[in-house]
């Protein structure tokens, strides 16, 4: 199923770089993020994903064709970036191609920067980030950063597997999920990601633009989060409310 | 398929499956029966907010993502037993070509949208709050003496 999934480099791929997921999911949390550190670093498309298991989309940027699952690099971070929801039967091949891919180039760590879908969300006013991780040694490194450890719960959807195989390959990865809506696009939870992925990686991004610009966001994302959402209905993504029968 | 659920011997499990089945194909039959129109409307200057509706015991709670607006155009009304529209105004007109799209002319200024009630509800007892550009609508459910 893995060959159904090609990803095509256009120019030379770091390795030994960090590498961040940046997929559509609850809030978009990951996708206003990465995308936000993509302008920031100022870092280049260098791959796209390729898939008949995706749907026959371009996005146009400047009226030329791009892949709507793209890869950004520079010299020490590569960055996935989905800009339209996966589709359900499409999510297990693809993260399984970019775990392996993302191996094959050495990534020294993966981060997804994600949502964790948190009722009543309008009513926190300090938005909290958790941390899961891939292995015991990556726990300890994100507790000393003062980050909060998912201690127990369900994921599902990218991310989960990003960390399923993550761990089955014995590849280093983190997870960081800020409070967020669950189908309303919200910005707020990615600059708090952002912060607390600057706090880990050493990479100091600057978020006063994204929180100034957090209602434009909003408006820009509504139907991308729309999408995504029936994409997340399908794959039972409310799940994460669950409590777990082990603890 | 067939075999996997025979082996299944439990009641539950067979009403998962039918709901399942149910699931699917209500979805494939939405799918193919409704075009799916714009989320956004020029000739009004109105956008389609995302909106979620959710039942608990004791009420149906509407919320709805209303960024850019001045939360005293909010406007909240019941249209019959089982409708209800929201309109908001944005603090200033937004165009096609703010998100990129130059090829559509249009701008916009409204919010609107119309979410349908799944349970009865006491109308008149609707609460409203506005925080972080989220309107929340709270509807105390009719209790079945009522």
């Amino acid at each position: 199923m893995s060959e159904s999934v090609r990803i095509v480099e256009k120019k030379s791929v770091p390795s030994n770089a960090l590498m961040l997921h940046g997929l559509p999911d609850v809030g978009l949390v990951g996708l206003i993020a990465t995308s936000h550190v993509i302008g920031q670093l100022k870092m280049d498309e260098v791959a796209y994903v390729d898939s008949d298991l995706l749907p026959p989309i371009v996005v146009l940027h400047e009226g030329l064709p791009h892949a709507p699952l793209r890869i950004f690099g520079n010299g020490e971070l590569i960055a996935t970036l989905g800009e339209s929801a996966l589709p359900v039967k499409a999510v297990q091949p693809i993260i399984r191609k970019l775990v392996e891919w993302g191996q094959n180039k050495k990534a020294k760590l993966m981060i997804s920067m994600g949502g964790l879908p948190t009722p009543d969300r309008q009513d926190i006013e300090s938005v909290k980030v958790y941390g899961a991780a891939s292995m015991p040694s990556l726990l300890k490194t994100l507790t000393d950063k003062g980050i909060q450890i998912l201690h127990g719960g369900f994921m599902v959807g990218p991310y989960a597997l990003i960390m399923r195989y993550c761990a089955e390959r014995n590849v280093p990865a983190v997870a960081l999920l800020a409070q967020s809506f669950y189908n309303y696009p919200d910005p707020e939870a990615a600059a708090a990601t952002i912060k607390e992925f600057s706090k880990l990686t050493g990479l100091n991004i600057d978020v006063s633009k994204l929180i100034e610009g957090g209602e434009e966001i909003r408006l820009r994302a509504r139907d991308t989060m729309k999408r995504t959402t029936e994409e997340l209905n399908r794959m039972k993504k409310t799940q994460e409310y669950d409590l777990p029968l082990y603890v | 398929m067939y075999e996997t659920r025979r082996q299944r011997r439990s009641t539950f499990d067979m009403i998962r499956d039918l709901m399942e089945d149910f699931e699917i194909l209500s979805e494939e039959l939405g799918e193919a029966a409704f075009f799916e129109g714009p989320s956004w409307d020029t000739k009004s200057c109105c956008i389609e907010p995302l909106c979620t509706v959710s039942v608990t015991e004791d009420e149906v709670v509407i919320t709805a993502d209303l960024p850019y607006t001045d939360p005293d155009t909010v406007k909240v009304e019941t249209m019959g037993p089982n409708r209800l529209e929201i309109k908001a105004e944005m603090k200033r007109r937004i165009r096609f070509d703010e998100f990129g799209i130059t090829h559509r002319q249009g701008e916009f200024q409204f919010f609107r949208c119309i979410n349908r009630i799944p349970v009865p509800v006491d109308a008149k007892r609707l609460k409203t709050s506005f925080k972080k550009g989220i309107l929340e609508v709270r509807l105390p459910r009719k209790k079945a003496r009522q």
